[in-house]
């Protein structure tokens, strides 16, 4: 076991006093940190430049409207500077084999083309760039260089060069005085062993683009949840300005469409989200509450309102009672535009009335559902996991071992399991860390 | 300055379990109030001496609030059995010194109660305005 | 205090993005706190928490030599934590940090006020740069950690919790109060969850239970007394049959206490007819195949269930809160009978069948031809009893008509409420309680296992409503946080107790007297004896200090001169400030 305050040596480690989290979303993160805390090492590998998962990227918080970046913050920092964690960011794990006990992982490292230990995220690098893209962060809603990092709060904080639009002009390297860009660096694999694995790849939102019904894309004022969150937010491409990229409007009047990609076996998509009527209750009251006196009128269109967890109801309950958010009941037909002022005109049937409704909308946000995370099959093949009919991974013994896989030594939680909201994913992270330090246990000789 | 409306200064002792947790939900749910009353957080409402409440008073409090959790919910289990004792012995001291007993106010709030922090809050502003500033005041007559 | 250094103060203030500063002045509060008496620094910044806003503390601490550190930004009950481990990385004592709220108490609910909100801010901070001043170091103290767990309750999410830290290598000990475990899930029938039978489960792990090598199950038992603090608790468990007591030391407690099913009684249509029945009471009548109507004790053909009932009905009858578990398993008690009945019926408002696999229960229910109809619960549906038959009349406000159904069977939907006894074991083990009645967990999103008294968790439906997937999870997490306690062997724990000055005590017990944990005794050696504080015993809340006529007891972190100089610096603030209102 490693002694406090020194970083480990990855190839110094006895695989059974390590466990492999693969995933760095707030799942991830308290998986890593509940089984470091235990003395155990931990090797957290995630795929893009930091950890924080999608709750990095959200503005505030149901069901009490804690802001995302406050309440993550000190998780990141805490997870950054853990004498037991050792941070792979921007890395990808290739391959997998062995069995509980030992199991021997490569582990892709990226080259981010910026030396970890020299950067200190000055960003002094940044405005020498001369390339700007989309900052996928944003939702693509925003710009980054191609030397970059996503959020303020991006953990570690370390700059990366993508050498996708890098054009190799040189500028950053003469910028920084310390010395920390090079960019001949290469991609590396580094192989370790592990005696225990936790999935924690997280999700993916539905392409809301698929309904063609609903305008995203073809219309400029229909914009996804998450890329609400980002308009919202004081970190995101309007400084928190919440209003129409289109013209730069306030929006007086907001429409959120639920079940976008969720409860529909029409789209493959049987299953219940879990998590968009009560983001999407969030958001319909982060709008009132931002602009109370320009958003006059928020409504949401729902099938059902599922507001189960700890606090939900009261939350609704509030949108409802005190920000007079309306509620209409009845999936929408379809959308369109209005070609004179680009407000947007939602079809709907309130089934609670039988009536055809129109209204117009100055926004229109669609709530998408969520998907298995991108390469879980790869994920889950390397390992020897199944998947079940909705594309998460299976758990065998829901009712009693909620986050064991099939295969021992390997455990999952958060939203690859199925989707979820922060608080269970959290408690799924404990348990899978839990599970993950008795394989550990068991194992190491003791 | 006449135009002014008289804005009373209250103390607010508050406990850092439930009360504190109630008064945090009340700016977590966004519910508004006015912004009369400072927070001294203790741990417990029976950390309140009745000395430093009448120390208040005479620095120049139009009002002081005492809140703790509801009895049998202290996170000291009993701590705010003594606050109820000492907080009748302080009204009637009030009473003797020329204190409008109104001007203090006991307030059991629990970590889910934010509305109940926020009506306390806009109550007691009320209430105080209405009687006018603290007569002890600077050490002013009245 | 031997060594009085000169406080020198840095005040840093935060914007939280938009959150502070979208309505308090940020810049202009920093500028008026740099002319504070003591305050060497000042400044603002976007987010003090963030790993830069950190740096920030710890650069202007070494550049400036502060030794105090006032941070003006949220409520401390999330962050304090944060800023002292910070302060504590550039040599600067945990006690001598001080963070004022200037979000929950000052931004968030005065918005619409941004000139008053920013006095107010301007206020707060005056005070806690004058109680910072006063505040002194103070030495952090570690206990070990006693290699032990106790459990209390043992449905699902005790016996997950259980197993797991035996399975650890740990010692734990569960203690139930019946004479069985399993709780409620040993009372139903097939799970939702793969149809796979309760009792299935509740074998599997009680077997698990009971060959395990480091557990000790106490069952007919409950828990009658706790002293003591994290990592070393003195528990006291009373064996209901033989009334014998038993002491245990252990390091961690995880309580596991679950929920009842509601039980309408006296609210109609409960009461009316003995064909109307819970939803629990049907599931024990499946368990033991013997579905039948009470009153005639014949196989019933027509069944109806009423959903939330008591629960999301603030006021009425009931409870705010959604129980989580009630729709889908109604769906699926729905869609099993089927195969022995005829017409089976559900009235409802939402169906939140939310989790991995409810939907495909709420479809096969569908397939299976259950008829679903959704009402309006503010126009309750009304059953009336004719010769023993129920009649049960709603409006169906999907298709606006007016029905009726004569059951044999009429099924509530019942909420899952707090056990009986949870005020007990919230005050035993110093819990709180939310609106809905379960235990309130330290941070509803990022804490949901751990509480506000160190050492103790929460798991299982003792925390909300929820099904035994999200219980067992709860469980296995706050197995977790005890068996890093118990693997760290030690925990830091508060240094903020009362200290009495010999000289001053009076002798005259009123502090023995207040204190709610009897940590104040008497040295008798002396003469006159005077009033010893056990530390170990004391848990800071002062209520000595506060009822001590002589002024005799120090308040550690929380002196009388530290809320005094708060009280001045408010109501009484020093005329040279300079800043001002320019
Ligand atoms: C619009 C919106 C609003 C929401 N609002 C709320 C809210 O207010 N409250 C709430 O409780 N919940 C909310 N949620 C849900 C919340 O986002 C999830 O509960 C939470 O993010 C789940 O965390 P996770 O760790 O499981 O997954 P993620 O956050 O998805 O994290 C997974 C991580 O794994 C990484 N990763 C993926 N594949 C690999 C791989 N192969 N190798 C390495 N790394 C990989 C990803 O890059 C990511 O960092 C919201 C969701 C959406 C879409
Ligand atoms: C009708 C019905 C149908 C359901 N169907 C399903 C289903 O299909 N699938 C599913 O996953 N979930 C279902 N549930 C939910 C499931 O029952 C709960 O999720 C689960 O029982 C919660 O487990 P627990 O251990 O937290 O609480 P409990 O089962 O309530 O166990 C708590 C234990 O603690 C004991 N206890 C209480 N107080 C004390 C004390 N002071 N001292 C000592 N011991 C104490 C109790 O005696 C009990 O044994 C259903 C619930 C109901 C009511
Ligand atoms: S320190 Fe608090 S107020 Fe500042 S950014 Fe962090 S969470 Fe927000
Ligand atoms: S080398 Fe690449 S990253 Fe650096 S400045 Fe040029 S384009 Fe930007
Ligand atoms: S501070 Fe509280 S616990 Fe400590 S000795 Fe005084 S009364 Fe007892
Ligand atoms: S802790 Fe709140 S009153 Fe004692």
């Amino acid at each position: 076991m490693t002694v406090a305050g020194e970083k480990i040596v990855v190839e110094d480690r006895k695989s059974t006093d390590t466990a492999l989290v693969i995933g760095g979303g707030v799942s991830g993160m308290q998986a890593a940190l509940d089984i470091a805390d235990q003395g155990y090492s931990v090797v957290l590998v995630e795929r893009t430049p930091s950890i924080g998962g999608v709750m990095a990227m959200l503005d505030k918080t149901f069901p009490t409207l804690d802001c995302s970046a406050c309440i993550l913050t000190p998780k990141l920092s805490e997870v950054a500077r853990h004498p037991n964690i050792e941070l792979m960011t921007y890395s990808e794990v290739k391959s997998i084999t062995g069995t509980a006990g030992n199991f021997r992982v490569s582990v892709l490292r990226k080259a981010r083309k910026v030396l970890e230990d020299k950067c200190s995220g000055c960003g002094d690098c940044v405005p020498h760039c001369p390339i700007e893209v989309r900052n996928e962060f944003d939702q693509g809603l925003g710009y980054r260089k191609a030397v970059y990092i996503g959020f303020p709060q991006n953990t570690p904080l370390v700059y990366t060069i993508d050498s996708e639009n890098c054009i190799k002009c040189g500028m950053c390297v003469k910028s920084c005085e310390r010395e920390a860009i090079d960019l001949d660096l290469e991609d590396e694999e580094i192989e370790i062993s592990v005696g225990a694995i936790v999935v924690a790849t997280g999700y993916e939102l539905y392409n809301v683009a698929n309904y063609r019904r609903f305008g995203y894309g073809r219309f400029k004022n229909v914009i996804n949840a998450l890329e609400f969150e980002r308009l919202i937010n004081a970190a995101g491409p309007t400084a928190g300005n919440l209003m129409r990229l289109s013209d730069g409007k306030i929006p007086k009047s907001i429409g959120f469409i639920q079940c976008v990609g969720a409860r529909d076996a029409t789209k493959d998509v049987p299953y219940c989200s879990r998590v968009c009527c009560m983001y999407g209750i969030k958001n319909a009251v982060m709008a009132k509450e931002l602009q109370h006196e320009n958003v006059k009128k928020v409504t949401i269109y729902s099938i059902d309102i599922r507001a189960f967890g700890k606090g939900f109801e009261e939350f609704y309950n509030m949108a409802k009672d005190r920000f007079g958010i309306k509620f209409i009941r009845g999936r929408v037909g379809e959308v369109s535009e209005n070609s004179r002022n680009k407000n947007i005109i939602v079809r709907a049937e309130d089934t609670t009335t039988g009536k055809f409704l129109e209204q117009e909308h100055e926004l229109v946000v669609l709530c998408p559902g969520i998907l298995p995370p991108k390469g879980l099959r790869d994920t889950a093949n390397q390992l020897g996991l199944q998947l079940d009919s909705d594309g998460f991974i299976h758990v065998e013994q829901p009712a009693s071992n909620p986050v064991d896989t099939a295969v021992s030594g390997v455990y999952i939680c958060g939203c690859v399991e199925g989707p979820k909201d922060i608080p269970d994913s959290v408690a799924a992270g404990s348990a899978a860390a839990m599970r993950a330090s008795i394989t550990l246990w068991r194992e190491g000789e003791h | 300055m006449s135009g002014k409306r008289f804005e009373p200064s209250i103390v607010a002792f508050t406990c850092n379990w439930c009360s504190y947790g109630g008064a945090d939900l009340a700016g977590i749910s966004r519910i508004q109030y006015p912004p009369n009353s400072k927070v001294i957080r203790l741990m417990c409402s029976g950390r309140v001496d009745p000395l430093m409440t009448l120390e208040a008073f005479k620095n120049g409090a139009d009002g002081v609030i005492i809140s703790g959790c509801h009895i049998g919910d202290c996170h000291y289990s009993t701590g705010n059995y003594r606050t109820e004792v000492r907080f009748m012995a302080l009204r009637s001291a009030m009473d003797v010194i020329g204190l409008n007993p109104e001007r203090l106010r006991l307030l059991w709030a629990s970590a889910s109660e934010g509305q109940q922090w926020a009506d306390t809050m806009r109550e007691m502003a009320e209430q105080v305005r209405e009687l006018g500033p603290s007569p002890l005041k600077g050490g002013s007559k009245k | 205090m031997a060594t009085e250094e000169v406080p020198r103060i840095g005040v840093f203030v935060c914007h939280c993005g938009h959150n502070i500063a979208g309505t308090v002045d940020v810049e202009r509060v920093a500028e008026i706190a740099a002319h504070y008496p003591n305050v060497e620094f000042a400044t603002h910044f976007m987010f003090m928490c963030s790993d830069s806003g950190q740096q920030l503390i710890r650069d202007k601490i070494e550049e400036f030599s502060l030794n105090r550190v006032v941070v003006a930004s949220c409520s401390p009950r999330m962050h304090e934590p944060t800023f002292r481990r910070v302060v504590e990385e550039a040599d600067v004592n945990r006690y001598c940090f001080e963070q004022v709220n200037l979000r929950e108490h000052v931004s968030w609910c005065h918005m619409r006020e941004p000139e008053a909100a920013t006095e107010k801010a301007i206020d707060l901070i005056r005070m806690s740069v004058a109680r910072a001043a006063l505040l002194v170091p103070l030495e952090v103290k570690t206990v070990s950690v006693e290699p032990h767990t106790l459990v209390v309750g043992g449905g699902v999410a005790g016996l997950r919790a259980a197993i797991d830290i035996d399975s650890r290598g740990f010692k734990v000990t569960l203690v139930e109060r019946e004479p069985e475990l399993g709780g409620n899930l040993a009372k139903l029938s097939t799970l939702y969850q793969g149809n796979e039978k309760a009792s299935d489960v509740i074998e599997r792990m009680v077997l698990a239970a009971r060959i395990s090598e480091n557990l000790t199950i106490m069952t007919d038992s409950e828990v009658v007394d706790v002293e003591g603090y994290i990592g070393n608790f003195d528990v006291t468990v009373k064996n209901n049959a033989t009334d014998k007591t038993e002491k245990l030391r252990v390091g961690a407690i995880i309580v596991a206490t679950g929920f009842q099913s509601w039980v309408p009684e006296g609210i109609p249509p409960y009461g009316m007819s003995l064909d109307v029945i819970t939803l629990a009471q049907l599931e024990e009548m499946k368990r033991d195949d013997k579905l039948l109507c009470p009153s005639t004790g014949k196989p019933p053909k027509k069944v109806m269930f009423i959903g939330c009932v008591g629960s999301r009905q603030p006021g009425v009858q009931g409870h705010e809160h959604c129980s989580r578990y009630c729709c889908t398993a109604m769906v699926k008690a729905a869609a099993d009978i089927t195969e022995i009945t005829d017409e089976v019926l559900i009235l409802y408002d939402d169906i939140r069948t939310f989790g991995k696999g409810h939907e495909e229960v709420h479809r096969s229910a569908h397939e299976k031809f259950v008829m679903f109809s959704k009402f309006d619960r503010t126009k309750p549906a009304k059953t009336t009893v004719a010769d023993g038959a129920l009649s049960v009349k709603w409006r169906d406000i999907l298709a606006g008509d007016n029905l009726e159904f004569h059951p044999d069977l009429l099924v509530l939907v019942t909420a899952m409420i707090p056990p009986e006894g949870v005020e007990k074991v919230s005050q035993l083990f110093s819990l709180t309680r939310s609106a809905d009645g379960f235990f309130n967990e330290e941070h509803i999103k990022l804490a949901p296992l751990t509480t506000h008294t160190a050492g103790v968790m929460i798991a299982g439906a003792a925390q909300s409503a929820k099904d035994s997937t999200d219980s067992t999870t709860q469980a296995s997490g706050a197995a977790a946080k005890a068996a890093s306690l118990m693997a760290r062997g030690e925990v830091e724990i508060e240094s903020t107790v009362a200290h009495v000055l010999e000289e001053l005590c009076s002798s005259c017990h009123t502090c023995a007297t207040a204190c709610p944990y009897g940590a104040i005794s008497f040295d008798t050696s002396k003469k006159p004896e005077i009033a010893v504080v056990t530390e170990a015993e004391c848990h800071g809340c002062g209520t000595c200090a506060a009822g001590c006529p002589s002024s005799a007891i120090i308040m550690r972190h929380s002196t009388d001169e530290q809320i005094t100089a708060m009280v001045e610096a408010f109501l009484m603030p020093p005329p040279v400030m300079g800043g001002g209102d320019s």
